[in-house]
């Protein structure tokens, strides 16, 4: 491309930049609804109080959230995703899942609602990508933009510090599920410092797995939630229990809230891990405060 | 009173008790909307302004979200019943229904097929239309295996579908547990009936079969009182009793397969409806099938009502407020039955 073309396309992405910035802080919801659990979490960080209506009743489940006890008060908890609640809050946007139906989109859609949709949360990266997008569709991209500072540098910092370091085998047990590629829970194993078995093993997405590959497999740890009774599920089982893993207490029970963060609070969990598998490296269980 | 009277104090008590049915059901929900307002509402739409309507919202709850879902229950709750009556004439069974079909797995195995391969996250409409296929293709398959060796007897029908349904259970159970975790909350949501989250679209697609369906099965209302006579009093009559029969059978079937695929399994309506009546309406079917068809869809409608407001956390399944209530139902005309017997 010649100087001049260049920049041509410079000046009219500089000038269509600057129309959608123009739209989209025109469109700037001021008030904003989650429907899931992850949303909720990103709005309590992004936006003040009064601008976020509702949220899920999980958001203050301390055994699911990582926001519990921070959430605003006057926001609404809603306990299913109620169309007729949400028509009743009159919400400029509505955040919904990956995995919340195409026919309930259309029914919002036609409820007069806008909708914007959480999506790529199968990875840390693509966490990264929703925190932005998210933060753009509800106007909040400077505090969209600290929260993914932060997830940066934590996450540099867990990679400085376990550059070099052997990998345990790590499977996730959902008993009888486990994560293979694709997923967070893989993708959290192997920012946490470990090899995903479910991965090794060819599988993809959480799936069911036999007790009989699991013990050919002989991961070199379990990674199971905590208070969920897979770990004494584990050391019951009739094969599993004959695992190295299972015989040498290898069981990392890890926090519900963290294992299912699939928020900023993802940079957390891979912390929360790491210090499980390398505790010589990563001595603490949460980041540094420094890097806040 | 008369018999005659007393048939047509029924009548008019189902025509009443639909209409308020609906009524309460357009008013009732986790957003409260009144009644008057909903009358006035429903006037002013017609040109008849009486009164200040609803406030903004409460008319897009009522328009939008409230109104596709109730007539969606009306309807369902009127096609399963027609189909239980229509099924009880045909196999001479006053506790058949809908469940003998054999479609309500086959359209459970579109339905997961929808969820696992993401189509219902993605498309509109993607989930329904799966289950409808998947319900049709259940019937084809039903069909042509049992016309495979020639005629099928009625028995030979039953037990096609039964074999086809556990071939379809067994399916859906595989991509059951091969489905993403995530994925099998939406599928559980369906198989266990309701609901929400249906508008105009899903109502268009369940009128269009039960609409035609129900008004050709009630057509054929004299066939199927004949054949309830038995089959050799039928042909003597000289009724086709083999086409009437393979007739019967696909229409309930094109009726309750696009019924099962907007709201899932909504047990109990099909038998409770019709049994019912026939002590207060008679057995004729020309009266039997109408009468079901309004307390059906009532009986629908009021535990669709009762779905949304006896959960604190989540709307009740809708299947299980019929089951809760047909399963008893069930039990005591078994009971009733094999006194007889």
């Amino acid at each position: 491309m010649s100087g001049r073309r260049r920049a041509a396309a410079g000046a009219l992405a500089f000038a269509l930049a600057a129309a959608s910035s123009v739209s989209a802080g025109d469109a700037t919801p001021r008030k904003v609804a989650s429907l899931n659990l992850t949303a909720d979490e990103l709005l309590v960080e992004m936006l003040p109080p009064d601008r976020l209506v509702a949220v899920t009743r999980w958001a203050d489940d301390p055994d699911m959230s990582n926001v519990a006890g921070g959430v605003p008060a006057a926001a609404v908890r809603l306990p299913r995703a109620d169309l007729e609640r949400l028509v009743a809050l009159q919400p400029d946007l509505v955040v919904v899942s990956e995995y919340t139906d195409a026919d309930f989109l259309r029914l919002l859609e036609k409820s007069g609602l806008r909708h914007h949709r959480l999506s790529g949360l199968d990875t840390l990266a693509g966490i990264r990508a929703a925190i932005v997008d998210l933060g753009r569709a509800v106007g909040a991209d400077a505090a969209a933009g600290r929260l993914v500072a932060r997830y940066d540098a934590v996450l540099a910092e867990l990679s400085r510090r376990l550059a070099g370091a052997p990998r345990p085998r790590v499977l996730y047990w959902g008993d009888p599920h486990t994560a293979g590629a694709g997923t967070s829970i893989g993708s959290l194993v192997e920012t946490g410092g470990g090899t995903n078995v479910g991965r090794e093993l060819g599988l993809t997405g959480i799936v069911p797995l036999a007790g009989e590959r699991a013990l050919e497999a002989d991961p070199d740890v379990f990674l199971v939630t905590r208070g969920s009774g897979a770990a004494t599920a584990l050391r019951r089982h009739p094969l599993l229990s004959r695992t190295r893993a299972v015989r040498e207490g290898r069981v990392v029970e890890m926090p519900n809230r963290l294992l299912v963060a699939l928020s900023d609070h993802a940079a957390d969990a891979a912390w929360w891990l790491a210090s499980r598998l390398h505790p010589a490296r990563v001595p603490e269980e949460a980041p540094p405060a420094r890097l806040e | 009173m008369s018999e005659r009277d007393r048939r047509r104090l029924v009548f008019a008590a189902f025509a009443a008790v639909l209409p308020l049915a609906l009524l309460v059901a357009l008013s009732r929900g986790s957003v409260p909307l009144p009644m008057g307002g909903v009358l006035r509402s429903a006037l002013g739409r017609v040109g008849v302004a009486w009164g200040s309507p609803l406030p903004g919202t409460g008319e897009v709850i009522l328009w939008s979200v409230r109104l596709p879902r109730v007539l969606i229950a009306a309807l369902v709750g009127g096609g399963l019943a027609v189909v239980g009556a229509s099924l009880q004439a045909l196999f001479r069974n006053p506790l058949a229904d809908a469940g003998l079909l054999g479609v309500g797995p086959g359209a459970a195995l579109g339905a997961v097929l929808a969820v696992d391969l993401g189509w219902a996250h993605e498309r509109f409409l993607a989930m329904p239309l799966s289950a409808c296929a998947g319900a049709l293709l259940a019937l084809l398959l039903i069909y042509a295996i049992a016309h495979a060796g020639g005629r099928p007897t009625l028995s030979g029908l039953l037990l096609t579908g039964l074999a086809v349904s556990a071939l379809a259970a067994a399916g859906t159970s595989v991509l059951l547990v091969a489905t993403e975790e995530f994925r099998v909350r939406t599928i559980l949501f369906w198989l266990a009936g309701g609901l929400e989250g249906r508008g105009y679209e899903h109502l268009a697609l369940v009128a269009a079969f039960v609409g035609p369906g129900a008004l050709a099965l009630l057509l054929l209302a004299r066939p199927l009182d004949v054949l309830s006579l038995g089959e050799e009093e039928a042909a003597s009559l000289s009724l086709p009793v083999h086409g009437v029969r393979i007739l019967v059978f696909g229409l309930c079937a094109l009726v309750a397969g696009p019924v099962t695929a907007v709201a899932g399994a909504v047990p109990f309506v099909g038998l409770i409806a019709p049994h019912a009546l026939r002590a207060l309406v008679g057995p004729p079917s020309r009266r039997l099938l109408p009468a079901s068809f309004l307390a059906g869809a009532a009986l629908v409608v009021i535990a669709d009502v009762a779905a949304r407001s006896l959960g604190q956390y989540v709307e009740l399944p809708l299947g299980s407020v019929t089951a809760f209530v047909g399963a008893p139902y069930f039990l005591v005309a078994l009971r009733g039955q094999e006194g007889r017997g």
